[in-house]
Parts: structure tokens; sequence; C-alpha cells
């Protein structure tokens, strides 16, 4: 008995030590070479598998708030306008479109003979009968938000279709490319109700077949599509992956054609072998720490420029997402519409300190730092603590799970009564305009928490009046100058610790092409293709 | 020769006093033979020591990042490699003995003390008292430990002290079981009979002459638990519910390095193997007790 047991301690100690011995040798062949040497794997068959980390919520455009859910619906629907590879809007539906000088009113050409899957044709009725369902204070839907600012929706003739709106508002054009604005067949509305998330029923390249929540949803090719695209892929599955390594193993065993996202930690040890290539490309998702600009010590610019000088940005992308991320040089990412540059906080602890110094806190303070209980920002937010620990910041990291971290920032209602001290948050713009990216998180007290997510509690008449009067045309040039003295400002001013933009990360089969992933994080694939 | 035999005589001069056999010298006697065990006594002596001087004898200050060298390998330098943020494994582990050993020892201590209590009251006084402390360790009973655990902390709130209270609320109920079951046999000895006619208090018969009855199961079961809830604790502490970071708990350093299991995984083995090893000794240690200690085992 007791031998038994000194046998297989014995036996576990050898295991530990050869995994060890194994990691050594694995970290010093990684990215070697670039993948262009592999040779293409052989796929059987047309059909093409995704494995996604998340399950779907909701099959409806409309009503849809997670970006996961869009990538699928996608697949099957179309807008009458879309985002490129580099968030720029696209005409889709819409062969033309137009808007007068204040953004109130928006003309669209659309389209000749498409028709929906079930047949029922694509017309300015179709386009209104979605606006009118969209734009409905009453419909309860999760994106009526973004477009109950339209007033009225006309018919013009077959093919034509006003949209008025009640106040201007210059980011229209590109809330219209947001998925939300995707349209679903009148008569499958009529037919489904609100259950039309379970059946849906578009334009798009490929045609809804089945759905098991929470196991996998099938869409099939759509035989007339109205458009040119790769016809090579029969049919695709989206199968919800959430364990890192499961999905993985799918990628490598050819169960899986792609893989999104691909954890960082192992992009490197998978890239370039059994066929796989890892890309990655600049998302619009940004990585900040906000600190309540309302509270002491956070009310002192000096003590937030100090943190900012404190952060080295360089190691917090290695540690925190193996370098797969770019510094932040603005409050938006770069592939966000009317981004303009700024002069990154370069890591200098000398200034830092002096400016702690000149703030009065020498001595440093002590703070909270919330955030989402995931491994990963919990090792940001863990970075963050060591950082600032140098300026004697001594900061708790407190990771909650993501209900009770909602309940701590968004039900407070009175701002003076907020417990929030410093949060670490990440944003995707989805309609790819800098409204989006400011508005909702520096836009003043009407964003303050619980109505949008203001957590810096920032509030600068300056940004304001800029952000109002961007909003207030539809003249790209004078948006641009309003952003760009917004982003300024707002730079100068200090409410986050700015911290990276990150990349989006996919895996692949080399034998697939025309398949990515747009800067918001939803996936692109109208023009996939197998090759052999 | 000569001295072998002054050896003798010596051991008959003063056998008189060897042969006068104290309970503490049977154990001894009997644990000696325990090998394994007395292997695992020492090696938790030598991991007490370890704790109370910690960071002392760690080779790298425990949470001085090194952003230059994260994820490192085993080597000469980094006995243990480094993890996530450059930090030096090896010493960190020392650094977590302390804290793993503390929650494990207080939180049974904690548990022995209260389920010790609520046994004795509960096997002397019968009745209704044990028919109500019995049917509620039976309602924790039903809970599997961990559930239990994890229940308890949901409603106190995540952290290491939060953790003991838990894991000692889920050692109540077995300390109970084991001393109310020992606390009726000893009731109903002569002894007892004795003590209580010629009117001993209760209180007084209770401590004096059950409760000792009782310690040697007590101990055996205490070195058997601290095993478990050494292991609850980094559980708890792996899902996030313990040890906050930068801590270095063992099971919060296995859950900082579930992120590189097939790219660096050394960053997990190191604290599982302190985990895995600290825990087997507790457990040898309990088992060698108890076949010291238990009566019924001829020697």
């Amino acid at each position: 008995m007791k031998k038994t047991i000194l046998v297989l301690f014995l036996f576990i100690l050898a295991i530990a030590l050869i995994g060890c011995s194994n990691s050594s040798s694995g970290n010093t062949d990684s990215g070697k070479d670039n993948g262009k040497s592999q040779k293409i794997v052989k796929k059987e068959g047309k059909d093409i598998t995704i494995a996604v980390a998340d399950n779907f919520i909701s099959m409806d455009p409309h009503d849809t708030n997670d970006t996961l859910s869009y990538s699928a619906q996608k697949t099957m629907m179309e807008g009458l306008v879309g985002f490129d590879k580099d968030m720029n809007v696209i005409p889709v539906l819409a062969k033309e479109y137009s808007a007068n000088d204040e953004a109130t009113e928006f003309t669209f050409k659309l389209q000749e003979g498409v028709k929906f899957h079930d047949g029922t044709p694509f017309n300015a009725e179709a386009v209104k009968a979605n606006l009118d369902r969209l734009s409905d204070p009453d419909s309860k839907l999760i994106r009526a938000s973004l477009f109950q600012i339209i007033k009225e929706t006309k018919v013009v003739d077959e093919y034509t279709v006003k949209v008025t709106l009640s106040e201007p508002f210059g980011a229209m054009i590109n809330t219209f490319a947001h998925p939300a604005g995707m349209m679903i067949s009148p008569k499958a509305l009529k037919e489904y109700g609100n259950d039309v998330s379970q059946h849906p029923v578009g334009t798009g390249p490929y045609v809804f077949k089945e759905w098991q929540p929470g196991d996998y949803l099938t869409a099939t090719k759509n035989e007339e599509y109205w458009n040119t695209s790769g016809d090579e892929v029969d049919s695709i599955t989206f199968k919800p992956t959430p364990e890192n390594g499961s999905r993985i193993a799918m990628l490598q065993t050819g169960e899986a054609d792609f893989i999104y996202p691909v954890p960082t930690e192992q992009a490197k040890s998978i890239n370039n072998k059994d066929g796989i290539v890892v890309e990655n490309s600049p998302s619009i998702v940004t990585r900040y720490m906000a600190m309540n600009t309302m509270k002491k010590p956070f009310n002192d610019i000096k003590v937030r420029q100090a943190i900012n000088y404190a952060i080295n940005k360089e190691a917090f992308i290695n540690v925190v997402v193996n370098g797969y991320a770019e510094p932040m040089d603005s409050v938006i990412a770069p592939n966000t519409k009317f981004y303009s540059k700024q002069d990154p906080y370069k890591f200098d602890l000398e200034k830092a300190k002096k400016l702690m110094k000149e703030a009065g806190y020498e001595e440093g303070f002590e703070t909270t730092l919330w955030g989402g209980n995931n491994s990963a920002s919990t090792k940001a937010m863990e970075f963050i603590q060591q950082q600032l620990d140098q300026i004697n910041i001594k900061v708790e990291v407190v990771p909650m799970e993501s209900g009770t971290l909602s309940d701590s920032i968004w039900s407070v209602e009175n701002p003076d009564d907020a417990k929030l001290e410093m949060y670490y948050g990440g944003w995707s713009p989805s309609t790819g305009d800098a409204d989006w990216g400011i508005r909702p998180l520096l836009g003043g007290k009407s964003a303050f928490p619980p109505n949008s997510y203001n957590t810096a509690y920032y509030d600068e008449e300056e940004v304001n009046n800029l952000i109002e009067d961007a909003l207030a045309t539809a003249d790209e040039g004078k948006r641009e100058q309003a952003y760009a003295d917004a982003q300024k400002k707002l730079w100068d001013d200090v409410p986050w610790a700015f911290l990276a933009v990150d990349d989006t990360i996919f895996g692949k089969k080399n034998y697939l092409e025309g398949i990515y992933l747009l800067p918001d994080g939803s996936l692109s694939l109208e023009n996939m293709k197998i090759v052999q | 020769m000569s001295q072998a035999a002054e050896l003798t005589t010596d051991q008959t001069l003063s056998s008189p006093e060897v042969k006068k056999s104290t309970p503490l010298r049977g154990f001894w006697r009997k644990f000696r033979k325990q090998r394994l065990a007395l292997v695992s006594g020492v090696f938790i002596v030598l991991l007490l020591g370890v704790a109370a001087i910690g960071p002392a004898i760690a080779p790298y200050t425990i949470d001085q990042p090194d952003y230059a060298n994260v994820l490192q390998g085993p080597s000469l330098e980094h006995l243990a490699g480094t993890d996530t943020y450059g930090r030096d494994i090896f010493s960190r582990i020392i650094g977590g003995a302390r804290i793993s050993l503390f929650v494990g020892l207080l939180s049974v201590f904690l548990g022995a003390v209260v389920g010790t209590f609520l046994g004795l009251i509960s096997g002397f006084y019968g009745k209704w008292l044990d028919s109500i402390i019995m049917r509620i360790c039976d309602v924790l009973f039903a809970f599997p430990g961990i559930l239990l655990a994890i229940g308890i902390i949901a409603i106190l709130g995540p952290g290491l002290e939060n953790v003991i209270i838990a894991v000692a609320i889920f050692n109540i109920p077995s300390f109970a079981r084991i001393v109310r079951s020992s606390a009726i046999s000893i009731k109903s000895t002569v002894y007892v009979e004795a003590t209580k006619s010629i009117g001993a208090v209760n209180a007084r018969i209770i401590w004096k002459h059950i409760f000792p009855g009782t310690v040697s199961s007590i101990i055996v079961y205490i070195t058997m638990r601290i095993g478990t809830a050494i292991l609850t604790a980094a559980s708890l502490s792996f899902l996030g519910l313990g040890a906050q970071p930068p801590s270095p708990e063992w099971g919060a350093m296995l859950s900082n390095g579930r992120d590189y299991l097939n790219t660096a995984p050394h960053v997990t083995i190191f604290p599982g193997l302190a985990i895995f090893i600290t825990v087997l000794a507790f457990n040898l240690l309990g088992d060698g007790l108890r076949d010291a200690l238990d009566p019924k085992i001829k020697e």
C-alpha cells in the first residue's frame, strides 16, 4: 500500500518534469518561419465549421447587442450600407445614398431585383417595414435606441427611400451601417412577430437552416444570391466552444476550419503547424482604466497624469495580451472614423513621481480598482497594481463577476454616491464612428451611469459642446474638426489611463480564403473560398 | 564489547522507569514504526519552519515583477521558472506556504473547536438537543463540501478570512459527529458513572472525564482534515473566491497559470506539486497517527 503511494508519487513527479522540459523546448521554436512555407492541407467536402467562444443570443439583428450574434446574422442578412475591412461605410443593399447638409434627411437608392430568402422582393416597402419596426419606441427592441431618432421613413418610389430625422445627427449613416440596421423579410416579420429571432430571413449569401442554442447553428448556400460571391462553400456551421483549449484542439484536428478568438497565449505555438494560420489585425476595441474625476484624489489632473506616466504600455501589452495590441494614442482607436493621433504619455517614472509630489501625494494613497473577473482582465488589473506601486499608490484589485460589476457601477443613481474609484474596461464602438466611441463614455452628465458608460464621471463643457457640434452637421470636414478638438482636449485632461487597442485574432486552416474579422470583432465571410 | 555490556546494564538499571508506560510513550513507540508518517511529519515540521521564516529564505522578492523575463522555464537562476509577470515562482511558493498552512490549520482548528463542543453536549445530554444538533449536521452533510463553501462565500463575499470561515463551517459537522459518538460510549463507562455518583456537575464530567477520551480521535481527524482544508482553500482561490491578487496563495497561482497550460506548464505544475505534496503529507501523517493512537490495533 505504502509502496504504491511512493511509486505513484514518483510517477507524477516524472510527468511533471517531462512537462517542464517540453515547455522550455517549446518556447524556442515559436515564430521562426512565416507560414507561407506550409503546404495547403486537404479539405474534404465544402462544409465549413466555425468554432466561437460564446453562445449566440438572438438571430434578430434589431434585438441583439452582442457582436457574436451579429457575426452569424451577417451570413444571412444585409443592411442598406455596411462596413469594409477598415470600417469605411460601403453601399450594400442601397446602390447609393445621400444626406442633406443639416444631417436630417437621408435618401437611399436601392438595388433592384434582390429577393429575400422566402421569395419576398426587397424594395422600399421592405425598408420602411424594417425602419418602422426599429424606430417604434414601444417595440422594446434592444437596438431601438439607435434608431429612435428617425421621425419618418417615406417610400418615394419602388426603389427609393427617404428617411427623416427628428433632429440633426451627423453619425446617422454609420448607424445605418451598424449590423442592427440589417433588413429582415417583411413577410417573416409579420408571420413570426418577435419570434423572428428564431427564424432569420434576410437577403444574404447563406440561408438559415437550423439553430440548436448552445450547440450549433447552420446556414446553407443561397443559390439565388443577388451579389457575386465565392460560391465554393455549401454550408456554414457555427459551434459555440467556450473552452479555449477545446477550440484550439478543434482547429488542430480539422473539426473546425476557423476559430476565434484565438487565446493570445497560444497563438504563436499553434501558428504554422497542421496547416493552421493565425492572423491578427488592429481592432477598434480600446482598453482603458477610467478614474472617477469627481473623487479625490483623481479630481487632480496631476495625479491622473502621473498615473498615465507610471504605466508602461509596452510591458502591459506584452504581459496582458502577449503582444497582440497597440498602445492607445487617442481616446478612440485608429480604425474609428475621425480618429486623430495624439502625443503618447511615454513611460517616465521620474516625471510621474514629480507630478505626484506637486499634487501633494508624494507618500501615495490607497485606492481600489474594479473590473471583470475573467483571467485577461484580472491579469491587466494586477499589472496596473504593480505599476502604480512604483509611485506609492497602493491599489486593491477587485475582480467582480459581471452581474456584480454592473450592479456596483450602473445601479448608482446619484453620482456623488458612486463608490467607483478606478475601473478597468474596454469599449468597441460598433458604428465605427467617433461619436459612439466618445459620447457614451465621456459625454458629460447625460452619459453618467446608470444612463450610459461615463465611468470617469467626466463632465467638461468644452467637450460636450464639441460633441454636440459634430452631431449637428453632416459636413464631414466640420465633424472631423470638432472630433479632433475633442480628442485633443480629452487626451490632455486624462480622464482615463490610456492603455491599448486590442488586436482581433483568429485561426484558420490555410485552405480558407476571404474570411476575416472586422475591426469591431465581427466576422466577415461573404467572399469565403476554399482553395485546394 | 565491554561498552555494549555497559549499555545493557544501563538499560536494565533505568528499565523500571521505561516500563512505566505513559500513553505518550506508547504512542511514540507505535508511531515510530510508521516510516511514511514519520517522514511526512518531518516534512510538515520543515514546511512550518519555511512558513514561519518564509520571505527571508526566498531567493527573490515575492511581488517583484520583471517584465523582461516573463514565463521563463525552470533554470538555475529561477528554480521553478517565472510567471506571467516575471516573478520567481519558487519564491512565491515559499511565500504561499505561510498562507496555505495558515488557512488550513486555522480553519480546521476553528471547525474542531466548535464541532467538539457541539459533539460533547450532543452526546452527553442526548434527547432533543442531540436531535437538533445532529439534524443540522445532516443538513450540512447533504451539501458537497466545496459547494457549501462557495455558498458561504457567496453570502460573505470573497477573501481569505471568509474562506477560513467557510471551510471551518463545513468542518464543524464532521467533528461534531465523531466527538458525539466517542462521548456517548464514554458516557456509559463505569468511571463516568462513578464520577456522577459522587456528585460531580455536568460541566466537570464533560470537561474532565469525557473530553480527554475524545482527544485522540480529534487529533487524528484534525490532521486528516487539514489536507482537505488546504485543498478546498486552494480550490476557492483558484475560482477567484479566496486570496486576491497579488497574493501568492497556491490556488491563486494555479489559476494564474491556467491560461499557459500548453505553452508554459511550469507555472501551474510547481504550485500544483506544492499543494499535492503538502496535502499528501498531512494525509499520510493522519493515517500514521490513527494507527498509532488506535488502542484496537495491536503492536
